[in-house]
């Protein structure tokens, strides 16, 4: 009996012993594990503070990447902006003078009529004069490079300008013939699409030159013209003559050819450049 | 005193007009001996198209384009161009103004000298008369004060 009872006592102190041992064990290993994660966690802060100066240390390239970049590209921008206005200003310039010369030389000889070496050179001279002090006033509003078109254009609207002169000339005679005289007078007030002054003083003075309506005044933009009757207010706002007029300057709706042309001429300035 | 206008087509109408003007003026002057006109007349208009400007663009504007200075230095110099063509003659043992004798340093027959001696005269008078009309119609308008003391 004692003997199995000693045999189990035994027995029990081994197991838990055993038990004592494993316990040891799964600390032993624990503690190895937290020692592991420790070290691990050591080099991940570490790490982690590497990563924080190269992260420092990369805003900081960054920064300083970026300032270089947007002083590069406001130089660029510089460069870009002065070869620009260097093409526009000598172009506008030396286009401008050309053209008034001609047009002072065309209005010259129409004058002189005389076509002889004196006064050819004469005319010559003075165009030069006049067109090297008043340039700036024909084509003062301008844009860049149009002047030979809007001479061109103009010109043909003239024949068509006079051609409408003609029909209200004979609509008013139809009218003041007529024995009821049907006519209605009032002021049209009208705002325009165009622009420019050029444009409106154009197209003012088309109004004014056509029979049955008189341009009273411009404001802002705003027209207000008198008109004879009915039928020719609606002939105003149907607005031909604004849309001829919007041709001639190149404005509204058109689009500007001459624009890709400058852009060409740009582009080809700046590949030199570059 | 004269404020620029404000009207858009008297603006824009005088802006276009001046050039024109100045080359009539100027073929009024080279023409005066063959047709009505003269160094006079040209050079009122001349002056004409200086006014126009002034009494729409404002003084300031107009002084861009003339200043004071160069209407004194144009109106000196007419009367030295007219002055000087009758004092060669002069020197040429001539009588004052008398053109016939230029034909010794033109190269060319006594009446083309004369031609040319007109032409020459009238260039002087035309100078004088458009800044002397210029500069009496500015000094009315500024009321005589030095352009600093404009205010606008």
């Amino acid at each position: 009996m004692e003997v199995t009872l000693l045999i189990q006592a035994t027995d029990d102190s081994f197991r838990i012993l055993e038990d004592a041992r494993n316990q040891a064990k799964g600390l032993l290993d624990s503690a190895r594990i937290l020692e592991d994660a420790r070290e691990q966690a050591k080099g991940l802060l570490d790490s982690a503070r590497i990563l924080e100066d190269a992260r420092e240390q990369a805003k900081g390239l960054l920064d300083s990447t970026v300032g270089v970049t947007s002083e590069t590209r406001q130089m660029e921008k510089q460069k870009i902006q002065t070869i620009f206005q260097g093409v526009q200003e000598t172009k506008s310039g030396f286009q401008n003078f050309i053209v008034t010369f001609s047009l002072l030389f065309v209005f010259w000889i129409l004058l002189s009529g005389k076509f002889d070496m004196f006064h050819l050179t004469i005319g010559v001279i003075c165009s030069i004069v006049v067109a090297h002090l008043t340039h700036d006033l024909l084509f003062a509003n301008v844009r860049v490079g149009d002047t030979m078109v809007i001479v061109r254009r103009f010109i043909i609207y003239i024949p068509w300008l006079i051609y409408q002169i003609i029909r209200a000339n004979i609509y008013v005679a139809c009218l003041a013939l007529s024995p009821k005289m049907p006519i209605d007078p009032h002021v049209l007030r009208f705002r325009t699409k165009l622009e420019s002054d050029i444009s409106w003083v154009t197209l003012a003075n088309s109004i004014t030159l056509t029979p049955r309506t008189i341009t009273m005044d411009i404001k802002d933009g705003e027209f207000f013209v008198h008109a004879l009757d009915k039928r020719v207010a609606d002939d105003l706002h149907a607005g031909e003559m604004e849309d001829r007029v919007a041709h001639i300057f190149m404005e509204a709706d058109h689009i500007y050819i001459q624009d890709a042309l400058d852009v060409a001429r740009i582009y080809v300035e700046l590949r030199k450049w570059v | 005193m004269i404020r620029s206008s404000e009207d858009i087509i008297i603006r824009t109408v005088s802006r276009v007009l001046v050039p024109f003007i100045q080359l009539f003026a100027l073929y009024v002057i080279a023409h005066g001996h063959y047709s009505p006109g003269g160094g006079f007349q040209g050079g009122v208009i001349l002056g004409a198209s200086l006014v126009l400007l002034l009494i729409t663009y404002g003084p300031k504007e107009t002084r861009r384009h003339i200043s004071e200075k160069s209407v004194t230095v144009f109106s000196s110099l007419g009367v030295l161009i007219y002055s000087g063509i009758g004092v060669i003659c002069l020197l040429l043992l001539g009588n004052y103004l008398d053109y016939g004798k230029l034909s010794g340093i033109l190269h060319v027959a006594p009446a083309e000298a004369r031609a040319l001696g007109i032409l020459g005269i009238e260039i002087g008078v035309g100078f004088t008369v458009m800044a002397i009309m210029f500069s009496i119609f500015f000094d009315i308008s500024s009321g005589g004060k030095p352009p600093e003391d404009e205010k606008e």
